[in-house]
C-alpha cells in the first residue's frame, strides 16, 4: 500500500507530504523523498523520462530509489513539479502506479489553480490534501 | 439581437466568417462560456488600469496578471503532453495546444533562427480581431472619433496575451521576453526571445550528450 505521497516544487523545495502510517515515520518518510530527489536530477538531467533506456520520454520516472522495505517511485511533470510516492507493497505494478499519478497530477493542477495560491509555498488547500488521500487510499481497496 | 445595439463603438455588429471557424475543443470542458465574455473581461482590463488614477501601471499589472494566468494555464494544458525537454518541443506545444486553448486557434506560422528567438504569427489574432474591425456600422449614420494608428491602440490590448505567454514559457522553465507587433491587424507576430539563447534547462544536458 501507499506509505506516502510528496509533490515537490521546480526548485526541489516540498510542497506537500502525505503519510498513511503513523506520525513518527513522517520525519523518515520526508527524509527518504528527499534522497530519491538525486535520482530524479539524475534522469531529468540525462534528458532520458522512460522506465527504461530505450523508452519514449514519459512523464512517469519508474522507480527510483529503495529504503529498507520503501521503495521510492517518481513522476515529473512538464512544469517541472515532481511527485514521489513511498510504497511499502514490493507487487504494485507500473501501470496502477502510472494511472495514480494521474491522477494526482489532476488533484495538483486543480490545487495550483486556485488564484489564492502563492506558487512555491506548500499546498496546503484541504481538498487537494483530501483528493490525494482517497487516490492513495483506493490502492488498497482495489 | 438588441444587447447590439448598445455594443462599444469599437465591435463590429457582424461578423462574417469568425464563427463558422472551428473552434478547439477545450478537453474535459464541463462548463462553457460565451466568448464576448472573454472579450469584454480583456477590454475592461485595459481600460480599468489605464485610467486608473493611482495603482499599478497598466503595464505593471497585465504583466503580473498576465504571467500568473500563463503560469497556471501551462500547468492544466501541459499536464497530458508527453515530455517537452526542448525548448522547440516547448514551442510547438505553445502553438498549437496552448495557442488553441486560449487563443481558440493554433498559430500560423512559426519561425525560429535556431538560436532561441522565435516569431509566432497568428493571422487572425482573435482577441484583438474587433479591433482590428474597428468599422462604424452605415446604419448608425455617426463618423469614427479623430483617427489614432490601430498600432498604438492595440499596444495596451497586447501587454496581456504577451505576459500570458511569458508565463506558460516560464512555468515550462523556459525564461524568456515576448513582445507583439501589431502592423497589419488582425495579424499579429509575437517574437519570444528564450534566455540563454534556447538552450533551455534539460535540454541543454541531453544536446550536450548527443
Amino acid at each position: 500500500m501507499i506509505v506516502a505521497a510528496a509533490v515537490i516544487g521546480p526548485q526541489n523545495q516540498p510542497l506537500y507530504l502525505a503519510t498513511f502510517v503513523g506520525e513518527d515515520d513522517a520525519a523518515r518518510l520526508s527524509t527518504a523523498v528527499h534522497c530519491s530527489l538525486d535520482a530524479v536530477e539524475e534522469r531529468v538531467g540525462a534528458g532520458l523520462r522512460g522506465t527504461a533506456p530505450g523508452d519514449a520520454p514519459d512523464a512517469y520516472m519508474g522507480l527510483l530509489a529503495t529504503e529498507g522495505e520503501l521503495r521510492l517511485y517518481g513522476y515529473a511533470t512538464n512544469t517541472r513539479s515532481k511527485l514521489v510516492l513511498a510504497v511499502d507493497d514490493p507487487v504494485i505494478k507500473d501501470d496502477e502506479l502510472r494511472a495514480i499519478f494521474r491522477r494526482m497530477h489532476a488533484a495538483l493542477v486543480d490545487a495550483l489553480s486556485n488564484p489564492f495560491y502563492q506558487q512555491g509555498t506548500p499546498l496546503t488547500s484541504p481538498r487537494f490534501d483530501a483528493s490525494v488521500r482517497t487516490i492513495a487510499t483506493a490502492l488498497g481497496a482495489s | 439581437m438588441q444587447l447590439q445595439d448598445h455594443l462599444p463603438l469599437q465591435l463590429h455588429l457582424h461578423e462574417p466568417g469568425l464563427h463558422s471557424r472551428p473552434v478547439m475543443p477545450a478537453r474535459g470542458a464541463g462548463r462553457e462560456c460565451a466568448e464576448s465574455c472573454m472579450d469584454y473581461l480583456t477590454l475592461e482590463l485595459v481600460h480599468h488600469y489605464r485610467d486608473a488614477q493611482q495603482g499599478p501601471s497598466l503595464q505593471a499589472a497585465l504583466d503580473a496578471v498576465g504571467e500568473r494566468v500563463g503560469r497556471q494555464l501551462a500547468e492544466r494544458y501541459a499536464r497530458d503532453r508527453p515530455p517537452l525537454t526542448e525548448p522547440l518541443e516547448a514551442m510547438k506545444w505553445l502553438c498549437k495546444e496552448f495557442w488553441g486553448e486560449v487563443f481558440r486557434k493554433p498559430v500560423d506560422n512559426l519561425r525560429t533562427n535556431h538560436r532561441g528567438t522565435f516569431v509566432l504569427r497568428d493571422t487572425q489574432f482573435r482577441w484583438l480581431w474587433r479591433l482590428a474591425q474597428n468599422q462604424m456600422p452605415p446604419q448608425l449614420g455617426l463618423s469614427l472619433p479623430p483617427a489614432v494608428p490601430k498600432t498604438e491602440l492595440a499596444a495596451d490590448y497586447l501587454v496581456l496575451p504577451c505576459a500570458i505567454v511569458r508565463g506558460a514559457l516560464a512555468q515550462l522553465g523556459l525564461d524568456c521576453s515576448v513582445a507583439a507587433d501589431a502592423a497589419s491587424l488582425p495579424q499579429v507576430d509575437f517574437t519570444v526571445v528564450l534566455a540563454g539563447g534556447g538552450t533551455g534547462g534539460a535540454g541543454a544536458a541531453a544536446r550536450g550528450a548527443r
